[in-house]
């Protein structure tokens, strides 16, 4: 088994992406298959943009076996006071700014659930979200 | 050996001149380069996209470009130009395009070719194409050959969204042959055909291309390298043709900023520098970028004007191009008609079949690799993560894996070394204390 946890900083829009790139990095060199590799690397990038866009800091655990690619998304931060509001395509609260920088469209977070094998999110309001993430390799 | 030569890359690092200093090794947007035994080499070499930045930061110029100099052009009985775009902002406003067409005459090419005008011809085709073929997007250019290096390494999920039209220098470059062979009956072996290049890429595109067998060219010779000629040549030009039938569309190509005024009923983006296009490519992959059909993408940052192997600081040469376009117009005189029936006889589609060119893994087998990359870890842990370079690899985190791989030792970091020295150090100290009892 392999872990590997990451942090990711809120309203860092610098540094935005740069967990899923080195998640994608280590994916990449385990040789796992290239269509696997792209949905977890979707999957990290929209819950990653999520922390920057919503949280105060988040962290990132991967963990890799023979079986599947695990990853949990853990914040601290204002949590989501109605999770199926939030799961709703279309959904979003993000701010014009954020609008501005092409994010908002509602769809990360249905988005991830479809990527995933098996998609869990817990969040409580003024504490924080946890997504957890499998993807099966066979 | 003098050189340590790659010869499917477009640079080589000159031992002699190389003092091993990191500078090109913490450059390298790829980390391609390692420092072993005090000297760079392009020791990744698959990973390698040769978009020159190290070319550009070495403070000894020990990386040479591996362009042709005029010594190499022997042996043909017609010699061919194919400027650039980017030598037309090279020499101020004082000259003109077609002056530099002629000084490139003057100083031996028996035929010159307005480059700038076959980017405009390319730039209908890539339009037309873009109309007629709407489901992938947003379509990547290909004639920056660092970039379509870059995607085939590190994304090859992409390889779909690179155009499939020919690049403005080899549809030249074809043009040019034929017309030639059919004017003067001779065979093609006989005619040179050769790029007037910003950067060494193009070398590398023409020794090595990827996806075809062969290049229509025969060489690529630096605009640096012909500077001082040419600058001579301009201020004795006597004749007068007209070489030039480019429009600003096409000069615009030598900064990267062509789409914009060629494909107006397209929404495109010109993306330069290495940093910009890696991020932009991100955003492509993660399906992040909105509605564009079109990304001019160049590896140097300002367009090929800030390539590697001008002479003109970049900006100064964006404003000459500027002065240019406002000169010449965005009405291009290339007859869309002619294009589309080209298009037709699929003349201008490129038929190259680019396959993926990804970094060997770890490991094949999952197990290992699982272990191997878990070893990695361990050792990015021990280190101590300054990102300081003297270990020769760019990162903590690389010379970790290069360890892993078997390339390199813990020892190779300076304060693994300082520490082990320490520990000598009171080794001995410990000994000569115990030995002495004063
Ligand atoms: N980590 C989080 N912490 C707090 N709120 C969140 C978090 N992630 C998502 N949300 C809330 O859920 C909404 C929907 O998220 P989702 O990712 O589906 O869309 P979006 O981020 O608004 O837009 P897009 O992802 O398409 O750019 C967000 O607008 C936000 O209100
Ligand atoms: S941007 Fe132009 S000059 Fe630079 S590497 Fe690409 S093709 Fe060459
Ligand atoms: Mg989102």
């Amino acid at each position: 088994m392999f872990k590997k946890v990451f942090r990711v900083e809120g309203g860092n829009f610098q540094k935005a992406g740069s967990v899923s790139k080195q998640i994608k990095k280590i994916l990449k060199q385990l040789n796992l298959d290239g269509e696997l590799i792209w949905r977890a690397m979707i999957i990290a990038y929209e819950a990653e943009i999520n922390a920057v866009l919503y949280a105060h800091e988040c962290q990132v655990s991967l963990e890799i076996t023979a079986e599947k690619i695990y990853m949990r998304f853990k914040d601290k931060g204002p949590g989501i006071p109605d999770i199926s509001l939030a799961m709703t395509e279309g959904y979003s609260t993000a701010t014009r700014a954020m609008r501005e920088r092409g994010f908002g469209a509602g769809l990360g977070l249905p988005n991830i659930r479809k990527t995933s094998d098996h998609f869990e999110i817990t969040s409580t309001v003024g504490v924080g979200t946890t997504l957890d993430i499998d993807l099966f390799l066979n | 050996m003098k050189y340590l030569t790659h010869s499917s890359h477009s640079i080589m690092i000159d031992k002699e001149l190389c003092t091993g200093c990191v500078v090109c090794t913490l450059a390298c947007p790829v980390q391609a380069i390692r420092v072993r035994d005090g000297k760079a080499e392009v020791n990744k070499s698959e990973l390698c996209i040769d978009c020159g930045e190290c070319l550009r930061v070495c403070p000894e110029q020990a990386v040479k470009s591996m362009t042709l100099h005029a010594e190499d052009l022997t042996g043909y009985k017609v010699l061919v130009a194919l400027p650039s775009p980017a030598l037309y902002a090279q020499f101020g406003d004082l000259y003109t395009p077609n002056d530099i067409l002629l000084a490139l005459r003057k100083i031996g090419f028996h035929k010159v070719c307005d480059l700038a005008l076959n980017c405009e011809m390319v730039l209908i085709a890539i339009g037309e194409y873009l109309r007629s073929h709407t489901a992938v997007r947003p379509m990547l250019s290909n004639f920056c050959p660092a970039v379509t290096r870059l995607i085939l390494k590190n994304y090859p999920k992409l390889i779909d969204h690179i155009i499939p039209i020919e690049t403005p220098r080899e549809i030249a470059a074809d043009q040019m042959r034929r017309k030639i062979m059919r004017e003067r009956g001779i065979e093609s072996g006989e005619i040179g055909v050769f790029h007037i290049t910003p950067c060494p890429a193009k070398m590398i595109s023409i020794t090595d291309p990827v996806g075809v067998e062969k290049s229509n060219l025969d060489g690529a010779i630096a605009i640096r390298d012909l500077y001082v000629r040419l600058r001579k040549a301009l201020k004795e030009i006597e004749d007068d043709w007209i070489l030039q039938k480019s429009s600003g569309v096409g000069i615009s190509w030598a900064t990267g900023q062509a789409s914009m005024r060629g494909l107006p009923s397209m929404t495109s983006l010109s993306v330069t520098g290495v940093g910009d296009v890696i991020q932009i490519l991100d955003d492509v992959e993660a399906e992040h970028l909105g509605d564009v059909d079109y990304l001019e993408l160049s590896i140097c940052p300002g367009g090929c004007v800030g390539g590697p192997l001008v002479v003109q600081n970049k900006h100064v040469a964006a404003s000459h191009i500027a002065n240019l376009v406002e000169q010449y117009g965005v009405r291009s005189r290339v007859d869309p008609r002619k294009i589309e029936r080209q298009l037709e006889q699929t003349y201008l589609l490129d038929q190259k079949k680019f396959l993926p060119q990804e970094p060997e893994p770890l490991d094949t087998d999952l197990t290992r690799a699982l272990e191997k990359m878990a070893k990695i870890e361990e050792y990015r842990s021990l280190l101590p993560g300054r990102q300081c370079g003297a270990c020769g690899a760019p990162s903590c985190e690389a010379l970790a894996e290069d360890i892993v791989k078997g390339e390199a030792h813990l020892s190779d970091c300076i304060f693994e070394r300082i520490k082990e020295l320490e520990h000598a150090l009171e080794g001995d100290r410990g000994g000569v204390e115990s030995g002495d009892p004063e």
